[in-house]
């Protein structure tokens, strides 16, 4: 048997009722204990002043005089009193108080009510001069009576506020479980397969409305990574059905050939096919892992002004082999933290992209510098350039624009400039040049050099 | 060249075997790390070639073991592609070379040369001579038939290395990683760039060609 139940919302529930009826209980008590203590000190305060003034009339007026005023002493009170007073040999000489003789001091003692019978009483009993002993005695009925009507009161507000508690308690355990269970039936959703399912997000931006828009979000954000990771499975897939139909083709032509020239151009050529398959893995791969990030704690500083200057000096008679213009400006002393060879293969992939997208006798610039608290790279050319619209988009995995189409390549580039820079804590932007792209590379944080 | 060969993939063993033989050497080969850590124990070898993922025992706890004991022989690590953390983690554990999988068997033999000549002692050579050119490391001068050339740094570079390895293949692979430090195909044709320029500076004046290239292989500076 389980001693809570099962559903935290009841649970929260029982505990706050518990330990509101606990609170409840312990006031109770409180008003109770306090009241109760008031009116037994009143009691004894009475007792004693009462004893202490008869003790007197016995000191000035002897044993005759105290049963005197014993005798009229039946006044009321604030408390109704009874006095007995024993002779030495144990009789009682004076007094109302029907009772047997008790021992001295305070004590609770038995006293026989002539209408109600045998009742209790608080009593003080008090050794006189010449062996007389004298009771002075409170009837206990008046306090009985004070408690018997506080604890009457307290049980029937008590026991309202236990309903009305309760009636809370069970509201509460409702509301959580209903807040709660809109979340819940979502997750019930998803999980069933409505992945476009979301969270009712309430106005009051309560810990649960917050709860159900992180959902929420959290959903988008898996949503748009399934669709990414769709569209790459695709793509990749059309990407590879090319270059491996091509090479089951060549394969295929090679089993029929005989003529020794063309067995060894379709083996070349099977074998470029396979490369062009691994050359689109490696890059997949590659992007993966800088995107991964585990590669940072390799990271140290780089200058940024040697990778330019060096890449400059290789990459400027590719460019002008390919008949246009490469002109590298690189600022003197700027280091950046990071992995040469990845900053390297970005930068080249920049201006490997410029050059392969500008017609020939295009300028391209090369160019590194500091600017605000960072540093910047850019490639700029003055060619077509892309439209507005494409320039976030070339930045996805395989995307390539229908004007590049012919050239070869498999639109994963830009891609992983892209994931070296965000790996890097660095930014890609693609803007117009006016005419031309102008690609730059931001790094917020330039190391001190 | 005796040389260990550690793999478990068959395939690639056999067919890493068989070329290797065909090259005129001698190989012993090992399935699993356990294997390949016991042979190399209790063989001499010239070369190991160490595959980083082995069943029983990784590539990497093999190398680390045989170094641990003191066995510096030349080790070519083979990684899977994709991974660069690979190539750090294997440097550091003491590897010489490494190359990815899938690799052209005409790489892993270059390489493999390469690294069987590396225990020879090589001496602070500061003058090179070889195919009738001679080189100065220290006054960057390049002669051949008895005329100076001017060459770029890279291109300095590149002939250097070919120097250095005269009569022998050096990949394309091999120079983007001596010369430009790049572990990584950048994809673009700077080696075939720079290299087409050094070959025309050295054979001005309808001069034979000094380099031999061979597609899919590498270049190689011509001995004579």
């Amino acid at each position: 048997m389980r001693l809570l139940p099962r559903s935290a919302a009841n649970r929260i529930a029982v505990f706050a009722f518990l330990a509101y009826a606990g609170a409840m209980l312990a006031l109770g008590a409180a008003v109770f204990i306090a009241t109760h203590t008031a009116f037994s000190r009143q009691i004894d305060t009475t007792i004693e002043q009462t004893t202490n003034s008869l003790s007197g009339e016995y000191r000035d007026d002897g044993i005759r005089g105290l049963t005197e005023t014993l005798n009229q002493l039946q006044g009321p009170g604030p408390v109704s009193l009874g006095t007995a007073l024993f002779g030495p040999d144990s009789q009682r000489i004076a007094g109302n108080l029907k009772t047997s003789m008790p021992a001295e001091g305070w004590q609770r003692i038995v006293f026989l009510d002539p209408l109600e019978g045998p009742d209790p009483a608080r009593a003080k009993v008090t050794m006189l001069p010449g062996g007389y002993r004298m009771v002075v005695a409170a009837d206990l009925e008046s306090l009985e009576a004070i408690d018997r009507t506080i604890l009457g009161i307290f049980a029937a507000a008590f026991a309202s506020l236990l309903l009305i508690g309760l009636a809370g308690a069970v509201a509460l355990a409702a509301y959580l479980r209903r807040r709660l269970a809109g979340i819940e039936t979502t997750a019930a959703a998803i999980v069933a397969g409505d992945l476009r399912r979301r969270a009712i997000v309430g106005t009051a931006g309560d810990e649960f409305d917050r709860v159900a828009a992180s959902l929420n979000a959290m959903l988008d954000r898996i949503a748009g990574l399934i669709a990414n990771l769709r569209q790459v499975t695709g793509d990749l897939a059309h990407d590879l059905r090319t270059p491996l139909s091509r090479l089951r083709n060549q394969l295929e032509r090679l089993s029929g050939t005989t003529h020794d020239a063309d067995r060894e151009q379709l083996v070349e050529s099977a074998i470029a096919q396979a490369d062009n398959v691994l050359v689109l893995f490696d890059a997949i791969l590659r992007i993966s892992e800088v995107e991964e990030g585990s590669l940072k704690r390799a990271f140290g500083p780089v200058s940024l002004s040697d990778v330019v200057t060096e890449l400059g000096e290789t990459l400027v008679p590719l460019a002008e082999d390919a008949g246009q213009a490469l002109d590298v400006v690189s600022e003197p002393n700027l280091t950046v933290q990071g992995d040469r060879e990845l900053l390297a293969q970005a930068i080249i992939n920049l201006v490997e992209n410029a050059l392969r997208h500008t017609p020939p006798g295009a300028a391209i610039r090369l160019n590194t510098h500091a600017e605000a608290d960072g540093v910047a790279v850019t490639v700029q050319d003055n060619g077509h350039g892309i439209p507005g619209e494409d320039r976030m988009r070339v930045q996805e995995r395989f995307v390539r624009l229908e004007a590049s189409r012919a050239t070869p390549g498999h639109g994963l580039g830009l891609s992983l400039v892209r994931a070296i820079a965000e790996a890097h804590g660095a930014s890609l932007t693609l803007s117009d040049a006016h005419p031309g792209l102008l690609a730059e590379i931001y790094f917020p944080q330039r190391m001190p050099s | 060249m005796r040389i260990l060969l550690a793999e478990d993939d068959d395939d690639t063993r056999q067919f890493v075997e068989r070329g290797l033989e065909e090259l005129g050497h001698n190989v012993i080969v090992a399935a699993n790390g356990e294997d390949a850590l016991h042979l190399s124990l209790t063989e001499t070898v010239d070369v190991i070639i160490l595959d980083r993922m082995m069943p029983a025992l990784d590539g990497f706890s093999v190398l680390k073991r045989l170094r641990a004991g003191g066995i510096a022989v030349p080790v070519l690590m083979l990684t899977a592609l994709g991974r660069i953390e690979d190539r750090v983690d294997g440097l550091e554990a003491g590897a010489d070379d490494y190359l990815v999988k899938p690799f052209a068997f005409s790489e892993l033999a270059a390489r493999i040369q390469a690294l069987g000549r590396r225990t020879a002692p090589t001496g602070v050579a500061t003058r090179l001579a070889a195919g009738g050119i001679e080189m100065d490391l220290l006054a960057r001068e390049v002669r051949r038939a008895g005329q100076q050339i001017q060459l770029q740094p890279r291109e300095f570079r590149l002939l250097e290395e070919l120097m250095r390895h005269a009569g022998e293949f050096v990949t394309r692979t091999m120079l983007l990683e001596r010369i430009w430090d790049f572990h990584f195909d950048p994809q673009t044709k700077i080696v075939e760039t720079h290299m087409s320029r050094l070959r025309t500076k050295l054979n001005e004046g309808n001069l034979p060609d000094a380099i031999e290239t061979v597609r899919g292989v590498g270049y190689r500076l011509r001995a004579v």
